[in-house]
């Protein structure tokens, strides 16, 4: 069996060069009892749909009944078809701002020891995220070029 | 009072138990019990005390106190314990089964309905059971040219997530599933994939009504999340972590409620709207879209997603408790527990039984726990609330309070914060 050579494994480990303490593997490995959690859970879980088909009638007598849902008529057409996305522009919107969002935590999390100077930047950004968001709200509006 | 139906016979559902019972015995004595056989045998048995410690003996052990309460302990420990059990899936379901109970007597009382009453005589109280036998016995329908693996698998996935958001609530000092340096970052992750389960189950089920309802999802819990996200960066401003737990610690003599009531109410409005409740229930409105993207789910499938969102629900009144409440802190009302019973040992009638190791809990776990649960009711009730009183708003004004109003007040929210921190009120060097 070969040896464990940390200086070919190296590259693995992006924090290896800095600080040979922290492990991507270790960081990643807090996030296991939420996977667990997940887990236990789907585990928990299924046998409830098993007994359910074990205990419930089956009958497959009407082909009508497997049928989709449509209020009592004879379904017309595909379920899954082409449709107009209504309010698309704040789905584009969702994409860009959800992302600026979660940058503001970066800073957010860390402004007890930066130095106060450093929050000016963040205003300027927070004014450019302002204005396109302003932007994009205002194109949004218009339903006639959507 | 409704009637039994005619098809139905007593004698051949018990007949169904039965066989499933004989089935479950068959299976477990022809492979669970050769497989600990299996097992036994290739195990090292560990040697405790110059014995072999054989499952016999590590029975006979649980039965005594003196073994028993640290093997307990220890138990209480372990990840699978926290997983099962305490802060993690059994506390979340058992409170989301007392959150259904408490929904349907509220609306009642709130609607003037008598509600369910009857089963059990006290107030109704076996109700939740009849409706899990009643969901348990119902048969499961697929519509026709459904994508059957994705439409199976969506109620499973919808409650797993559910549960790994639970797992990052802290219960209690020390009390938490999953502690996480980024706790606050994770819980945002698990929330990004509620409406990709949403929109896959909508989809995967061929059906015009359960796919209006997807979209509809789609769009709510999209625009209510960036005012989720931003609502709460005024609480990490302040605190300068993102640990829930730290975040809590925190607040031993203020509540962030105190200073920073633009967030919460955002970030109650945007809980609303990401739980789907009344006025923001329009993905299962069911005067307009039958069910919405539920239409197509019948008996346990249902069942399943509808334990799903009350775990949902909790772990979204927890968080709320966690970040502006104060979490479980509060004042020690636990009594403490008594001396005697570790020094003179537990006398029921004639036998005395000396237990060390005995208070299982601490007295700040308890204390802490039950101010959580005191707290989040509260938050429970709040969000029950509107589901008596108000109507279902329009999708376009939904998006307009979520895209205009609510991101601007999250974003006052995030200068009233900077203000404090940089006006000396808060912070390093100010009163807390």
């Amino acid at each position: 069996m070969k040896k464990f050579d940390p200086k070919k494994c190296a590259y693995l480990f992006i924090f290896w060069e800095e600080s040979q303490a922290t492990l991507v593997g270790e960081t990643a490995a807090n996030f296991s009892q939420v996977m667990m959690m997940f887990g236990f859970a789907v585990i928990a879980t299924a046998p409830a749909l098993l007994i359910s088909r074990m205990l419930s009638p089956r009958r497959r007598s009407n082909p009508v009944k497997f049928l989709p849902m449509e209020c009592g008529q004879v379904p017309q057409g595909e379920g899954r078809t082409h449709f107009m996305m209504q309010y698309y522009a704040y789905v584009l919107m969702f994409v860009v701002f959800d992302v600026m969002a979660i940058f503001l935590y970066a800073w957010g999390s860390t402004i007890l020891n930066l130095p106060r100077t450093a929050t000016l930047p963040i205003i300027a950004f927070l004014a450019i995220m302002f204005a396109a968001m302003a932007f994009a709200l205002y194109q949004a509006k218009r339903r006639n070029i959507w | 009072m409704s009637v039994i139906a005619p098809k139905f016979r007593l004698g051949y559902f018990i007949k169904a138990l039965l066989d499933n019972i004989f089935w479950a015995v068959v299976l477990l004595t022809l492979a669970g019990i050769p497989a600990i056989m299996i097992l036994l045998f290739y195990i090292d048995l560990p040697i405790i005390d110059g014995q072999i410690l054989t499952p016999f003996l590590a029975f006979t052990w649980m039965t005594h106190p003196e073994m028993s309460v640290p093997l307990v302990k220890a138990f209480m420990q372990t990840d699978f314990f926290r997983i099962a059990a305490f802060p993690g899936f059994g506390f979340g379901a058992l409170l989301a089964a007392g959150v259904i109970f408490v929904e349907r007597k509220m609306l009642a009382k709130l609607q003037l309905r008598v509600g369910p009453f009857y089963c059990g005589k006290v107030e109704g109280i076996l109700q939740l059971m009849s409706d899990g036998i009643k969901l348990l016995t119902k048969e499961i329908i697929i519509p026709a040219k459904a994508d059957k693996p994705i439409f199976w698998v969506a109620p499973l996935l919808f409650v797993g997530t559910a549960a790994a958001f639970v797992s990052l609530i802290p219960v209690a000092p020390k009390t938490v599933v999953a502690d996480i340096d980024v706790g606050l970052l994770a819980v945002f992750a698990i929330i990004g994939f509620f409406p990709i389960i949403t929109v896959l189950s909508s989809w995967s089920a061929n059906s015009k009504y359960p796919f209006i309802g997807g979209i509809r999802a789609l769009h709510q819990m999209i625009s209510f999340e960036i005012p989720l996200i931003l609502s709460l960066l005024g609480v990490v401003i302040l605190t300068g972590t993102l640990n829930l737990s730290e975040i809590v610690e925190s607040q031993a003599t203020y509540w962030w409620i105190a200073f920073l009531p633009v967030g919460a109410i955002v970030f109650f409005i945007a809980m609303l709207a990401e739980l789907e409740r009344i006025p923001f229930d329009l993905p299962e409105a069911e005067s307009e879209i039958v069910a919405g993207w539920l239409t197509e789910f019948s008996g346990m499938m249902y069942g399943l997603v509808q334990l799903g969102s009350y775990l949902k629900l909790y772990a979204f009144a927890g968080l709320f408790v966690v970040l502006f409440l104060g979490g479980w802190q509060g004042p020690m009302v636990w009594p403490p527990f008594p001396e005697e019973i570790v020094t003179e040992g537990i006398t029921m009638g004639p036998v005395t039984a000396q237990i060390p190791g005995l208070p299982l809990f601490s007295q700040e776990m308890l204390n802490g726990t039950l101010w959580f649960i005191l707290k989040t009711a509260a938050v429970i009730f709040f969000i029950l609330l509107p589901r008596g009183v108000f109507p279902r708003i329009r999708i376009d004004l939904l998006l307009h309070v979520g895209w205009y109003r609510l991101i601007g007040l999250s974003f006052v929210n995030i200068f009233i914060a900077l203000g404090l921190l940089y006006a000396g009120v808060l912070g390093p060097e100010g009163i807390l």
